[in-house]
């Protein structure tokens, strides 16, 4: 070996020591982190990381992800011929192709000289993103993000023209391996280098060293930066959350002289959320879907992870005090997440819809939400009645409970507690048996199902909240009481099928209370009505004067993939004539989610409105929803613009109407 | 310091109020029961005073009702309170004010305390008789419909503002007292988990009138009530209808003004 080869084995052993200690001391972040089960589904898991991570499947899912496509593939070839010079280094006579075979080899110096030349033009194109447009979405508040970044653009870029140097003079050097059918790029910069008559030795000795110090800094600088993601984006695909994404967590009150609740510290979070936090790749996709981010409101998801990842990168120091297990513990409220930030999320899921790595922001929202709620007891003044009147009435208006099937009177809906058992049960929810615009579409709904010949009932004054807004309000003890009262009176009851209007409780029946014990069929009034008319047990007559655009309900597209079956219903009923450009499981929330329906909404300008003047901007005369929130929250702002020419329709009534002519 | 907290259970506001058969009575059925909303403010009071004195101070809830208040009295001792007592006997199924306040007398007597809060009123029967008559049991000053509540340096002495028709009256008490509570005075925590699980722990200590020196059910009422009427039924209402909300504001105003001569 040579003195250079002592050299380098000296400092890249010095250096992958420390990489070592560095990923040692993030594994044991982990370590020291909640547990959560997500060891199940390998091949899923597997399979997830072939399409997310290989193909880049998300990534490829905005343009400018082609860029990312180029550089991570680029980086792949880049880091295996790194490490095959590198190991020539310190084996002498040491090259891939004798381990691969010449034709292999050949191919892969092919790919690498080729990647080079497209990571540099995904790198031009990055830097011009970066610092001449500067689109909203890569918008940050943090000064050191886009100093960082410009770091990392710039040694990509140093690596690659040191590989090219390195690869021309070896050429001139007169390589075997290196030929101009497998190093194109390669050979027009030995050619070039040849006019400038350079002692090739020594510029080889040059470009190598250049090209082992950046690789050097990279390895122990990665950890530190944005592009932890290296190191946590593959994992965290891995072990992404394979079910349903509308569900939260559930917690554990079993434990009596438990004091603390929901998340206020790092140390709070599981194992797999930090882990997200070591997974963003500052993207910023979820920062231009978030409706709370686009309406002016503190709350950024993309700042959120930031900011909680900065401070890991802060905190974790009290992982490295001897006989520490636990990190650093550091209030997370309200420094680095604000309570204004914590309560503008309406748990839309846009920002998980968007994240190439599968990050899942609003679990940790809610459980911010949880300590202030369950722990502290802090939260905006307007929610303590909406808890009183949940856990004394049974719903969030300030509203008698013995008056929750007056909406009914006259109807001749049948009770549950009349029949015991029956086909259909249908569950009204609160704002379907108290909002006076929702009561409406109940009205209607049993109206057609009373058409079809259904056997079904109601719930009557035994129905209560189904949980899930005090539950995504952060409010989970209040959400399990009210869970586990509704299952004690729906196991009285025989019947094969909950139909619901409401997204939100069709979205808790499924994936929720399962958590709870009780798993029964629940679908949603468009598929139920769907089926009812492709059996022709009900009869529509189009109406054609009727025109206008479908919204997607976060709770029932985004989260649940009901998409197909309200637009087909529509189209057999009234002419569906518009889309949003913003639709199906990229649609914009209403701003009623996650409990926001029953808070004010005092910063920033309404959500509502803007996805309002999304809608007059189609042109059509209505909007049909799907969802009792979606319905207030479009009448709300078609009136406060001044629009009441513009009509909200829940897609029961337009069948209604069909049916009825 | 040893401060009560009256508490009493009332019906929800919301709930639809039926008189039963014999017109003795509510209707049970249907309906949900809360704690009074005045003596939620009693409740906050009592225990701001206490983090405010620290140390020793104690908040004890004091309730005269059924076996079901242990609920509403569970939810005091989440919101922080630390103990209770609850005067729970069949013999104190209808009482009136007077009845009730002297049992309370005897509970508080027994208890013994420095400062007494309680609501100003309680929602469902509208007395406002009880703080008056404990006054004059225990021979205490009250100062009645506190807005605000001020405990003076020595801890022997306290400045109350109260709401009277069309202004705010500064009072000045000697302690002990009994201060009846007004909407403004305090906005009541919502109890947080943490107090909730405490709560299942902490002591309420039943009394029936034989533990309070009853020798037989205090009879001496003052007042009986005979018979509960509903409330006459208005004239009815007039529902205003227009296609337009403009129009309908219009109508409205003119009802207003030829109809009813109200503006
Ligand atoms: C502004 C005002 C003006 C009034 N004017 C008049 C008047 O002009 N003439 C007149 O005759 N009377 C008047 N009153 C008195 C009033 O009508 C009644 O005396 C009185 O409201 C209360 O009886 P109650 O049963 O409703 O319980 P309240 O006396 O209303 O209850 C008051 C408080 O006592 C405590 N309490 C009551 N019951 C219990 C229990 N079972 N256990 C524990 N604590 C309990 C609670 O803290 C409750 O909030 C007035 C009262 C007020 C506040
Ligand atoms: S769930 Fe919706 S509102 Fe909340 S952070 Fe994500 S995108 Fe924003
Ligand atoms: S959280 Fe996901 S979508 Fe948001 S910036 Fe990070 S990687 Fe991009």
């Amino acid at each position: 070996m040579t003195i250079q080869g002592i050299v380098f084995l000296v400092l890249f052993l010095a250096v992958l020591a420390v990489f070592g200690l560095i990923v040692r001391l993030l594994y044991r972040i982990l370590r020291a982190a909640k547990p959560e089960n997500r060891f199940d589904r390998w091949g899923d898991r597997i399979k997830a990381v072939l399409v997310y991570v290989c193909a880049q499947a998300r990534v490829l899912a905005k343009p400018a992800g082609l860029g990312h496509f180029v550089i991570f593939w680029g980086f792949i070839f880049i880091t295996i011929g790194t490490l095959d010079h590198m190991l020539g280094q310190v084996i002498p006579g040491f090259g891939l192709e004798r381990i691969v075979g010449r034709r292999l080899g050949s191919a892969f110096i092919l790919l690498q000289d080729v990647f080079g030349i497209l990571v540099i033009g995904a790198l031009a194109v990055a830097a011009v993103r970066r610092f001449v447009q500067k689109p909203e979405r890569l918008k940050i508040d943090d000064p050191a993000a886009p100093r960082q970044a410009a770091l990392i653009l710039a040694l990509i870029f140093v690596l690659i023209l040191f590989m090219y140097g390195l690869k021309g003079t070896e050429i001139l050097e007169g390589s075997a391996r290196l030929t101009k059918t497998n190093a194109p790029v390669s050979f027009s910069v030995a050619e070039m280098m040849r006019g400038w008559h350079m002692n090739v030795p020594l510029a080889n000795d040059v470009f190598s060293w250049g090209h082992n110090l950046v690789i050097f800094f990279f390895l122990l600088f990665i950890p530190f930066s944005k592009h932890i993601h290296i190191l946590g984006a593959i994992p965290n695909v891995f072990f992404r959350n394979l079910g349903r994404p509308g569900s939260l967590s559930h917690m554990n009150f079993e434990d009596e002289s438990a004091e603390k609740f929901g998340v206020s510290e790092l140390g709070d979070f599981t194992w797999k959320q930090t882990m997200d936090l070591c997974a963003c790749t500052e993207c910023g996709r979820c920062q231009v879907a978030c409706p709370a981010h686009a309406t002016q409101k503190p709350l950024s998801p993309f700042r959120v992870i930031h900011r909680l990842r900065a401070q890991l990168m802060r905190d974790k120091g009290g992982l490295l005090a001897k006989g520490s297990d636990v990190l650093k513990p550091a209030p997370l409220i309200p420094e680095t997440v604000s309570e204004d930030e914590i309560w503008a999320c309406t748990t839309c899921g846009a920002c998980m819809q968007e994240c190439p790595t599968f990050i899942e922001h609003v679990q940790k929202i809610v459980d911010l939400r949880r300590f202030l709620v369950l722990t502290e007891s802090r939260f905006p003044a307007e929610i303590q009645p909406v808890f009183k009147n949940m856990e004394v009435n049974y719903n969030p208006w300030a509203i008698g409970y013995s008056s929750r099937a007056d909406w009914a009177a006259g109807l001749g809906v049948p009770l549950a507690s009349e029949k015991r058992s029956f086909d259909v049960l249908f569950w009204v929810g609160c704002s379907g048996s108290f909002d006076q615009r929702a009561q409406k579409v109940s009205r209607s709904v049993v109206r057609l199902m009373q058409m079809a010949g259904i056997d079904f009932a109601i719930l009557g004054t035994e129905e209560m909240c189904c949980g899930e807004t005090a539950r995504r309000m952060g409010n989970e003890y209040l959400a399990q009481t009210q869970i586990q009262a509704n299952i004690e009176t729906l196991k009285k009851y025989k019947f094969n099928r909950i139909v619901t209007a409401c997204p939100h409780g069709l979205n808790t029946f499924l994936v929720e209370y399962p958590q709870f014990g009780l798993s029964v069929p629940v679908v949603h009034h468009s598929e139920f009505l769907l089926g009812l008319l492709s059996k022709d047990a009900l009869k529509a007559r189009r109406i054609e004067t009727l025109r206008g655009a479908y919204h997607d309900s976060c709770y029932l597209g985004r989260y649940n993939g009901v998409i197909r079956e309200p637009r087909a219903l529509l189209s057999r009923a009234a002419r569906h004539v518009a889309e949003f450009g913003r639709r199906g499981r990229s649609s914009f929330c209403c701003g009623a989610g996650g409990g926001r329906m029953w808070m004010e909404e005092t910063l920033g300008s309404r959500i509502n409105e803007d996805r309002a003047r999304e809608l007059l901007g189609l042109g059509v005369d209505h909007v049909f929803t799907a969802c009792p929130f979606c319905l207030t929250m479009f009448e709300d702002a078609l009136k406060t613009l001044g629009r009441e020419d513009v009509h909200a329709l829940d897609i029961a009534e337009v069948l209604l109407e069909a049916c009825s002519q | 310091m040893k401060i009560l907290a009256l508490l009493k259970r009332v019906p929800d506001t919301e709930a639809k109020i039926l008189i039963n058969q014999e017109g003795t009575g509510i209707k049970d059925e249907g309906i949900k029961y809360v704690i009074n909303t005045y003596d939620e403010y009693a409740v906050e009071e009592g225990l701001r005073l206490k983090e405010k004195t620290g140390g020793t101070s104690t908040v004890t809830v004091v309730c005269a009702g059924p076996e079901e208040a242990t609920e509403l009295i569970r939810t005091a001792l989440a919101m922080g309170a630390d103990d209770a007592v609850h005067v729970c006997d069949k013999a104190l199924e209808r009482p009136d004010p007077f009845v009730i306040a002297a049992v309370l007398a005897k509970a508080i007597k027994a208890e013994g305390f420095d400062i007494i809060f309680c609501g100003k009123q309680a929602i469902d029967d509208d007395m406002g008789q009880i703080q008056s008559i404990l006054a004059e049991m225990l021979d205490i000053p009250q100062v009645n419909v506190a807005t605000a509540f001020e405990l003076a340096a020595d801890a022997k002495r306290a400045t109350v503002r109260r709401r009277v028709e069309g202004g705010d009256e500064k009072v000045e008490t000697s302690l002990p007292v009994i201060v009846s509570c007004e909407k403004g005075l305090n906005d009541p925590r919502y109890a947080s988990l943490p107090g909730i699980m405490k709560a299942k722990k902490k002591e309420i200590r039943k009394k029936t009138l034989a533990d309070l020196g009853f020798a037989q059910a205090p009879g001496d009422a003052r007042s009986t009530i005979l018979r509960w009427l509903p409330p006459q039924k208005s004239s009815g209402c007039t529902m205003v209808k227009a296609e337009e909300t403009r129009d309908a504001v219009k109508e409205l105003v003119r009802l207003l003004r030829e109809e009813a001569k109200v503006v």
